[in-house]
């Protein structure tokens, strides 16, 4: 008896042994290596004066600095530089073959999918994948928005997203600095308001002028403007969304989402009327929905439209005596006649059912 | 409808007709039938274009244009229709040609107040009637005001942006909560109250056949049969489903 539950507590505490161990030698592993490699590597890339001269003509600087380099993600996560540097084994180096610095680039990106294959594969899924698949070599890779030596999280501040797009997209991002998200995100440091990624995702980024996008696009809005708790904070009505989708666009759209997604319609989505990237608060006089401006953005799709047009619009606004009269009395008319009507001929039916049914019967009784 | 007397006599029988409607009268009879027949069947996919059904029905942008096309040729020929019917109307009333039987009266009130009165057993007999009961006249008067609407709306939501030059924006979303609310009533109206009263109180075709015999003259348009004939009407079914 006794040898024998011995014998059986053994079992898990082999196990146990082994499974420590397996992580011990992994851990001394790459302590080692992280030492190793990172101070021989420096040894010779700290020389600020350190280049190589590329076939295209251009400077191509091999000088790491070290402070960027130990504040990088990777380096303090113990990641060192083989990691990347896979075809660098020897000393003195293979001969780069590249003719360009971009086509260095565009060749030493791929070594990310080795540890972010999920996010890699979301790239390829992306409107500047697609670019760059129809010979734009300037479309950005993981390299051009993340950095190199230099990798930080990308989203600390969070204003430095827009920032990495503005690279690329300096009028789309100066217009957004102006607008009420970019002005809350820079001047108040809001964390609420959405920065570039947070409309257009970060690595499959999608082309926004297709009718998928647009079709989806008051969903988007709706992501936070249809949040009562966000929008309570701000004073805002979380009710905007709800209604739009009763109203003549709303509903017109609805249909289109649901069974024709990639054929483009016409029915306005938020942006046509708020702006895209130059979004306003409606009090402001440069918002596109301002009462001094409304008109003209209305007359956008419909140019034939007078003053009267813009108290038509019912997408984002109960129905009530002061904004929409006609509309108020013509709801209360409804909801009364509806019913009336519907018992009144029910009711009179029936009574004359059952009259003619018990004449019939005494007659024949008699 | 030439129904044979319910007493056989052994001589022969002519069994008299009367004139109800005229041929136009029964011609724009069915143009608004047919017109709004084909109205109902292409509006409601749009009124209901939330749902699947409507959907399936609207399967692609063109079937969505075309079907708002159709709708659009049966809003007018009903609109040209309701035209005719009008200065019609009121041309023949001026020349004295048409008797004015299907406005209302004071008559109909007292006519109502008895049926209701006999339809609750306080009352022994039906009251007896002219031309048009007071329940002919409803259905008239409820699809005259009940066109009007649609017509009205649906023209202020063919041309939205002309007509908000002179009429106040709202008057866009009420038009369209009106056209597809009255829309309904009017189906709910047409489907209970006039089916009922022409197809299963009795089988009434004369708006197709325009004549009523005289044991329909008898028993439901007794006041009128006394008033064309001068005999008395001597109404066997009161309660009659004849």
């Amino acid at each position: 008896m006794g040898n024998r539950s011995i014998f059986l507590a053994l079992i898990p505490a082999g196990f146990l042994i082994l499974i420590i161990s397996l992580f011990q030698t992994q851990s001394a592993r790459a302590n080692e290596l992280r030492q190793e490699t990172e101070k021989y590597c420096l040894s010779c890339h700290t020389d600020p004066s350190a280049s190589i001269t590329l076939p295209s003509g251009e400077v191509l600087s091999i000088y790491i600095a070290p402070d960027t380099l130990h504040q990088s993600v990777h380096n303090t996560a113990g990641i060192e530089c083989e990691a990347c540097h896979t075809g660098i084994t020897t000393y003195p180096h293979p001969p780069l073959e590249y003719a360009s610095r971009r086509d260095l680039s565009l060749d030493y990106y791929q070594v990310c999918q080795k540890c972010h294959p999920a996010n890699y594969q979301k790239t390829l899924d992306s409107i500047h994948a697609q670019m760059a698949a129809s010979g734009k070599q300037n479309t950005p890779v993981c390299t051009d928005c993340h950095g190199i030596h230099d990798i930080r999280p990308p989203d600390q501040p969070r204003a430095h997203i827009s920032e990495t797009c503005g690279q690329c997209h300096p009028a789309v991002v100066d217009q957004y600095k102006q607008s009420v998200h970019g002005a809350a995100l820079l001047e108040e440091n809001n964390q609420d308001v959405p920065v570039c990624i947070d409309c257009h995702g970060v690595h499959n980024i999608q082309d926004p002028r297709t009718a998928q996008f647009r079709v989806k696009e008051p969903e988007l809005c709706a992501g936070c403007h249809a949040d009562p708790q966000l929008m309570g904070k701000y004073n805002l009505p979380a009710n905007v969304y709800d209604i739009y989708k009763t109203s003549w666009h709303g509903v017109d759209l609805s249909v289109y989402k649901a069974r024709w997604p990639t054929i483009w319609h016409d029915s306005a989505v938020c942006s046509d009327c708020h702006g895209v990237h130059d979004i306003r608060k409606t009090d402001d006089p440069a918002s596109h929905v301002n009462s001094a401006n409304l008109l003209a953005t209305c007359q956008k799709c419909h140019p034939k439209a007078g003053p009267n047009w813009t108290s038509a619009w019912t997408g984002h606004n109960e129905v009530s005596l002061k904004r929409t009269p006609s509309l108020y009395y013509t709801k209360v008319f409804y909801t009364y006649l509806v019913p009336v009507i519907l018992w009144m001929c029910m009711v009179y039916v029936a009574l004359q059912v059952i009259r003619v049914t018990v004449d019939r019967v005494r007659r024949n009784l008699t | 409808m030439r129904t044979q007397p319910s007493t056989a006599t052994p001589e022969i029988h002519h069994e008299r007709t009367f004139r109800r409607f005229t041929l136009s009268q029964r011609l724009e009879h069915t143009v608004i039938f047919l017109s709004i027949a084909v109205l109902l069947i292409t509006g409601l996919p749009q009124k209901y274009r939330s749902a699947s059904w409507s959907q399936e029905l609207l399967s692609t942008p063109e079937r969505v244009h075309r079907i708002q096309d159709i709708h659009h040729i049966a809003a007018t020929v009903l609109t040209l229709e309701v035209l005719f019917h009008l200065v019609n109307a009121i041309v023949l009333l001026i020349r004295r040609k048409l008797p004015g039987h299907i406005f209302l009266t004071l008559q109909d009130i007292r006519d109502a107040g008895k049926m209701l009165r006999y339809l609750l057993f306080l009352r022994k007999d039906k009251p007896s009637f002219g031309k048009y009961n007071f329940e002919q006249k409803v259905t008239y008067w409820f699809l005259f005001i009940s066109i009007g609407i649609m017509v009205g709306t649906g023209f202020i939501l063919l041309f939205p942006v002309t007509l908000t030059r002179w009429l106040p924006g709202s008057v866009i979303p009420a038009a369209k909560m009106a056209h597809s609310t009255e829309a309904i009533v009017t189906a709910i109206f047409v489907v209970i109250w006039h089916f009922y009263h022409v197809h299963i109180e009795r089988l009434n075709l004369s708006i197709f056949t325009g004549r009523l015999s005289e044991q329909e003259m008898r028993t439901y348009h007794a006041d009128e049969f006394e008033h064309l004939t001068g005999e008395k009407a001597n109404r066997a079914e009161t309660g009659g489903n004849s």
